[in-house]
């Protein structure tokens, strides 16, 4: 591994100041939750940091706290906590099902909350080198290339599919994301948060340089209000999600009052369905309307030569998810 | 011998103790040579770091101190050395193996505070004042452990170059869920790989170890 | 639990019992001792620098910016480290023939000019740190001229293709000719004529790495003129030989020292460049050198199975019978010659005429060399495959074409005991084949849909020289001297427990002393399932010795010892000898996602005596479930524009994990053919030959749809279903 120098934050305003400092003196800085992922770049040669906050240190970080207006979840809880909040499981089941499903026990020991939704992607061409987009070119090689892991919605300048799995659940509850930065903090909606290859092609989200996100908040949660994350991986464990779906329903017995359906493993961002969150609203749940739905879900797909197989995944998964949130 | 026609260190510095954490610095001896050199382009696409376009061999080192199989070691370490490199090449606790470095394969697996984790993805200086366990912290006094016993008695491992992270991810299972079924072991181990893929054997020896009285 | 069920024969005192490995407490307890695990004094760390592009002329290497890092001790390349590496570069797989590794037409350097893959060796780097070593790598400033490239074998034999070596891109054979490997029996356009219905169907399947747990290291250290390596060798004794020819010394003056290792699947036979890089760099620094791979450099660097292109035409009779089979190949060997590139299965099946015609020809993808039974399963698959379909299409059951159809002794080819019948009928019963299967594929209502497939096999057991020496002392305890390494079915137990049953002692009396050519005799190495029936043979031969000497001489008293030794040349009178297999196996498809599951899956092997059942065992489940990650996962896909390998590791290749893994059931019906040590046969590589075929034939049944390609990955189901 290149040479590094590791900094212990102790608090997120702290991380912002070493990071500051790092950077005036023209190295460059990553911030570390659990680091796994980070520690991968560096090896690859993917993540230029010569210098990283550690984040580990920070106090006050690693906890769930609520209150009247919802629950706030720090940036830095670790996945393996997340997933077996049982608050968390009772009240925000999809993110718990989400958290469950990254990668592997040793991984969600030390994940973190905040990294698992800021990683980056996790196509092949970015991982193995290539001057893309994300890594500051101007080509998406997937386009003439091997593509059948890439998006079918949303794509364009890049195609790559956002690698997170917890980030379509806290998404599905209308979560709110604070960043903390050299300006002090700000609360960006998901619509603020992440961001679409065409509007910058090299970031996932709007984290300016220098800015961390340090918790998220969850509004609270309606009565009767049901969710799930499903997830379809390549094998049994330990893949990104080829297709997932991340559904919440608040309903009356079976009639749905309201819905969101927020996928992952499609688009370069966790991409809300809102056709079909529209079509859901007023209707019961049974297996007409499951199915209705999942057609609808992919109907504004726009596929690459090799990843046309994501559509009748799509499909299968937003009628199961539906169909598994029908009462009794 | 040595091309004394290449510049490098003297025969005594290329010596590396392994097994003295207190050896002398290579921070100390590479300040003041300078070693800021301009990278070339001959990026290797091989998973060997780029070199940026200013690059030494330093790297900051930090006091750290680590409990290790219940030992107490104080310990200074290169910021860049993860936890596994540390293990194997600091404390000389070679029982911990490097598969993949990536987190993908579960062979350098310890336990970080009772909790599996990937050693090769953990920094040795994030392991501060952290309580680890090998697979050579299992067996007490010579007396191997239930499940090490289970392994032993079904084959658990084949080449055994995965075994001693599966038995650290199986000893952290064992402790909270005492006697596991086969679908629990299988989803507990899920983050270590064996190619070999003896899978039912190792299976199969947890859930012995379980009927006979957990990882103790 | 799942012991083996085992029928046949009875246990002797120790062969046959369930027995726990000798060397399993230090497996347990982390004291086995692994290459990387050795330290020396004075060690220094080396990585190597491989090449970006898929194939360039490398036209300068400037190392002066990565010599002057600090604790950079010394660096090779291709202009001053000029070592042939003959296993690397063998015509035809011919690896044990050293005339035939004189002859060969294209050599294999540790370093080439020009670089013919991504992962090709450019130079290497000792430093007194791994992470020097590895910033000292991207110091070093190759200017090189991009090539034009091809991946895909077919194409490279297309006229205007990019020459990788002057005489184009058909490998050449073991004699230096250019042309294809041509089995030609009988009359196969006769056959056809013949034949009331043709079928024709092209089958590929994918590239598969080793992927052994342990990445490939090499640890060098010279005393004068002596090399000692500790390194992961599947043989240490053609690993010596193989590294005494390549850097031109005496077999006695190399010492090869691989006693634990972390799995080899073919990956390890014989020497590998590692072994040679690590040994020169360690006579130019003057210190030991520990050369580590990254694990993308073993991924890329080393080798895996021989991804292949099958076309296959069959002619049937409406009454079942075979007429002719013809099959035309194409196996992509990377740009190097490091194996035959076989493709077998043809050979099970009784028709006179049959007609195989095998392309192994260079690309400029990563290097393919022998995994585990090397020409065996993409063979099978194709093959079975095709004749699956043919017994649906036809109507019929495809056991009982398999049966109509399979290959039998006959009185100028008989065999030492044949049990291919037995195996497929016990199987078929266990699994209850007749209710699971569907004698309609893809009937089942519904989207998730179940099915079986069924695969068979044979595969040698011949038998071939090595050597053991046993010894015993004055206290009666006995030390077995074996060439062997244990990469992991357990063999310095199986090579003890054969002694103790040869001596009337028990296995706690036998000591092994293994891995180490400077204390151990010849042994064939682990590679071809011989080492329990090779050198387990001259265990037993020895054995026989030492009790002779002992009979006349009486025990040894005081200092005394006596020794055994043997070196036998055991033949088979002429007869045919191999092990036999079937696997019958269920599957769940969701056709709605294109996922496959592993419901039920039973195997029936006789492979002989089994020595050690649990052993045995594991080797034939371990092996089903490489088969299984063949079959749906595995594979290295390129990038078609750049040439750039984009799957490599655990994760892109989506290995099976412990989640996905079906208990696996395994039979053995024991025979004693009278041959081999107490009637053993091979069993370690058997288990994953059937492995694909079966899989993908129940997927066929499930489905309906024919899966012509692996790995059967869910955009191929999605896509057939579509």
């Amino acid at each position: 591994m290149k040479a590094l120098t590791n900094i212990n934050a102790s608090s997120f305003s702290d991380a912002v100041q070493a990071a500051q400092r790092a950077r005036a003196a023209g190295q460059a800085v990553a911030f570390s939750g659990g680091g796994t992922d980070l520690l991968q770049q560096i090896k690859d040669g993917t993540d230029p940091a010569d210098v990283i906050i550690n984040l580990r240190t920070v106090a006050d970080a690693r906890t769930i706290t609520s209150d009247s207006g919802g629950v706030t979840l720090g940036g830095l809880i670790a996945l393996s906590e997340l997933a077996a909040d049982p608050q968390v499981i009772t009240s925000l089941t999809a993110i718990a099902q989400a958290a469950a499903s990254v990668g592997t026990p040793q991984i969600r020991n030390v994940a973190t909350l905040a990294g698992n939704v800021t990683q980056r992607p996790w196509c092949w061409y970015y991982r193995n080198g290539f001057n893309c987009y994300k890594a500051g070119g101007d080509e998406c090689f997937s386009v003439n290339g091997e593509n059948g892991q890439h998006a079918i919605f949303g794509g364009g300048p890049s195609y790559i599919v956002h690698p997170s799995d917890v980030a379509p659940a806290l998404v599905a509850f209308d979560a709110r994301f604070q960043v903390t930065g050299p300006n002090g903090e700000r609360e960006l909606n998901a619509e603020e948060f992440f961001v679409l290859p065409i509007t910058n092609p090299e970031r996932e989200n709007s984290l300016a340089e220098g800015e961390l996100l340090s918790a998220i908040r969850i509004p609270s949660v309606a009565a009767n209000t049901f969710s799930t994350y499903q997830k379809i991986m390549d094998r049994e464990a330990w893949t990104h999600a080829e297709v997932g779906v991340a559904t919440v329903i608040q309903r009356d017995g079976n009639a749905v009052n309201n819905a969101t359906v927020v996928l992952s493993g499609v688009a370069p961002i966790p991409w809300r369905v809102e056709a079909v969150e529209d079509f859901l609203a007023g209707r019961q749940i049974n297996a007409a309307t499951a199915s209705e739905a999942g057609e609808l879900a992919v109907s504004e797909a726009q596929p690459l030569a090799k990843n046309g197989h994501k559509l009748p995944m799509t499909s299968a998964a937003v009628e199961r998810a539906i169909l598994s949130l029908a009462a009794g | 011998m040595r091309d004394k026609s290449k510049p490098g260190p003297s025969e005594t510095d290329s010596s590396v103790n392994y097994l003295d954490p207190k050896a002398q610095s290579r921070r100390d001896f590479l300040e003041g040579t300078g070693a800021a050199v301009v990278a070339t382009a001959a990026a290797s696409s091989l998973g060997v770091g780029v070199a940026s376009a200013q690059e030494s061999s330093r790297s900051a080192r930090s006091a750290i101190s680590l409990t290790v199989n219940g030992v107490d070691h104080s310990l200074e370490v290169d910021d860049r050395w993860t936890l596994v490199e540390v293990l194997r090449d600091q404390l000389d606790l070679t029982g911990t193996k490097i598969g993949c470095n990536r987190s993908e394969c579960g062979a350098c697996t310890v336990l970080m505070n009772g909790q599996p984790v990937y050693s090769c993805s953990q920094l040795a200086v994030w392991a501060d004042g952290a309580d680890v366990r090998t697979v050579e912290g299992l067996a007490l006094n010579g007396q191997l452990s239930p499940l090490q016993q289970a392994f032993v008695d079904n084959n658990g491992p084949q080449c055994g170059f995965c075994t001693p992270g599966q038995l650290m991810t199986a000893t952290a299972l064992l402790q909270d869920n005492p006697s596991p079924t086969a679908a629990e072991v299988q989803s507990a181990l899920v983050g270590n790989l064996c190619r070999c893929s003896n899978y039912n054997a190792i299976v199969e020896a947890v859930v012995a170890a379980g009927d006979q009285g957990g990882a103790a | 639990m799942s012991q083996a069920n085992r029928r046949g024969l009875d246990p002797l005192s120790v062969i046959g019992n369930d027995t726990p490995r000798v060397d399993a407490i230090e497996r347990v307890t982390g004291q086995a001792k692994f290459t990387r695990d050795w330290k020396l004094p004075g060690m220094l760390f080396a990585r190597v620098l491989r090449s970006p592009h898929p194939h360039a002329r490398i036209v300068s290497v400037d190392t002066s910016a990565a010599a002057a890092l600090p604790g950079v001790v010394s660096i090779i390349t291709h202009e001053d480290a000029q070592v042939v590496w003959g296993a690397g570069s063998i015509n035809g797989g011919r690896q044990y023939n050293d005339p035939t590794k004189d002859a060969t037409l294209h050599r294999r350097y540790i370093f080439n000019n020009p670089v013919r893959f991504v992962g090709d060796s450019v130079a290497a780097v000792a430093a007194t740190d791994r992470h020097i070593a590895e910033q000292a790598l991207a110091l070093i400033e190759v200017e090189y001229e991009q090539l034009p490239f091809v991946l895909e074998p077919e194409e490279a034999l297309a006229d205007g293709a990019p020459q990788i070596w002057p005489e184009g891109n058909l490998a050449p054979d073991f004699r230096g000719n250019l042309e294809p490997m041509v089995s030609d029996q009988g009359d196969v356009e006769a056959g056809f004529d013949e034949a009331d219905q043709i079928f024709e169907t092209r089958y590929e399947t994918g590239f598969i790495h080793n992927a052994q747990m342990e990445p490939r290291c090499s640890l060098a250290s010279w005393e004068g003129d002596k090399l000692t390596l500790y390194t992961p060798s599947q043989g240490i004794s053609n690993c010596r030989h193989d590294t005494a020819r390549d850097l031109g010394l005496m077999d006695h003056q190399v010492r090869i020292v691989a006693q634990y290792m972390g799995g080899g699947f073919g990956n390890k036979n014989q020497n590998q460049d590692a072994d040679l890089i690590a040994a020169t760099l360690s006579r130019r620094a003057g210190a030991p050198v520990m050369l580590e791979y990254s694990r993308r450099e073993d991924w890329l660097g080393v080798h895996g199975r021989w991804p292949t292109v099958q076309y296959y035409k069959v002619g049937v009779r409406d009454d079942g019978e075979i007429t002719a089979i013809q099959m035309r190949a194409y196996s992509g060997m990377g740009p190097y010659r490091k194996n035959s590139g076989g493709i077998s299965g043809m050979d099970y099946y009784r028709c006179p005429n049959r007609l195989r015609e095998i392309h192994p020809v260079y690309t400029n993808r990563t290097t393919s060399g022998n995994f585990r039974a090397p020409s065996e399963p993409h063979g099978v698959y194709g093959v079975e495959n095709m004749m699956d379909d043919i017994a649906y299409r036809m109507g019929i059951d495809p056991v009982e074409f398999t049966l109509q159809n399979v290959r039998r002794p006959t009185d100028d080819r008989p065999y030492t005991n044949y049990s291919l019948d037995e195996v497929i009928e016990e199987g078929a019963q266990q699994f209850n084949w007749s209710a699971r299967r569907r004698s309609t594929p893809g009937s089942d209502e519904g989207p998730i849909k179940r099915g079986a497939g069924f695969s068979f096999m044979m595969f040698r057991a011949g038998l071939g020289t090595s050597s053991a020496i046993v010894r015993v002392d004055a206290n009666e305890q006995y030390t077995l001297y074996v060439g062997v390494t244990d990469i992991g079915p357990g063999a310095k137990t199986t090579m003890g427990m054969i002694a103790a049953e040869a001596l009337g002692v028990p296995l706690s009396q036998v000591d092994v002393v293994w891995g180490d050519t400077d204390r151990c005799p010849y042994s064939v190495g682990e590679s071809g399932s011989r080492t329990t029936i090779m050198t387990g043979y001259a265990v037993v031969q020895a054995a026989e010795d030492l009790k002779e000497q002992i009979a006349s001489r009486g025990m040894p008293s005081g200092a005394g010892v006596l020794i055994g030794s043997a070196t036998p040349v055991p033949s088979t009178d002429g007869k045919v000898r191999q092990c036999f297999g079937a696997h019958f196996v269920e599957v769940e498809v969701d056709t709605r996602i294109g996922t496959t599951r592993i419901l039920k899956y039973t195997t029936v092997h006789e492979s002989g005596r089994i020595i050690n059942p649990t052993t045995a065992r594991d080797q034939i489940r371990g092996a089903v479930i490489q088969g299984i990650g063949q079959a749906l996962h595995e594979n290295l896909l390129y990038d078609p524009r750049s040439g750039q390998p984009l799957t490599p590791g655990y994760y892109r290749a989506r290995h099976l994990t412990h989640m996905d893994i079906p208990e696996i059931e395994v039979t053995f019906i024991e025979v004693d053919d009278g041959y081999g040590p107490f009637g053993a046969k091979t069993a370690g590589e058997s288990g994953i030959i059937l492995a694909p075929a079966a899989v993908a034939n129940a997927i066929a049944n499930a489905t309906g749809r024919r899966m012509t390609s692996l790995p059967i990955t869910r955009d191929k189901i999605l896509g057939a279903m579509a």
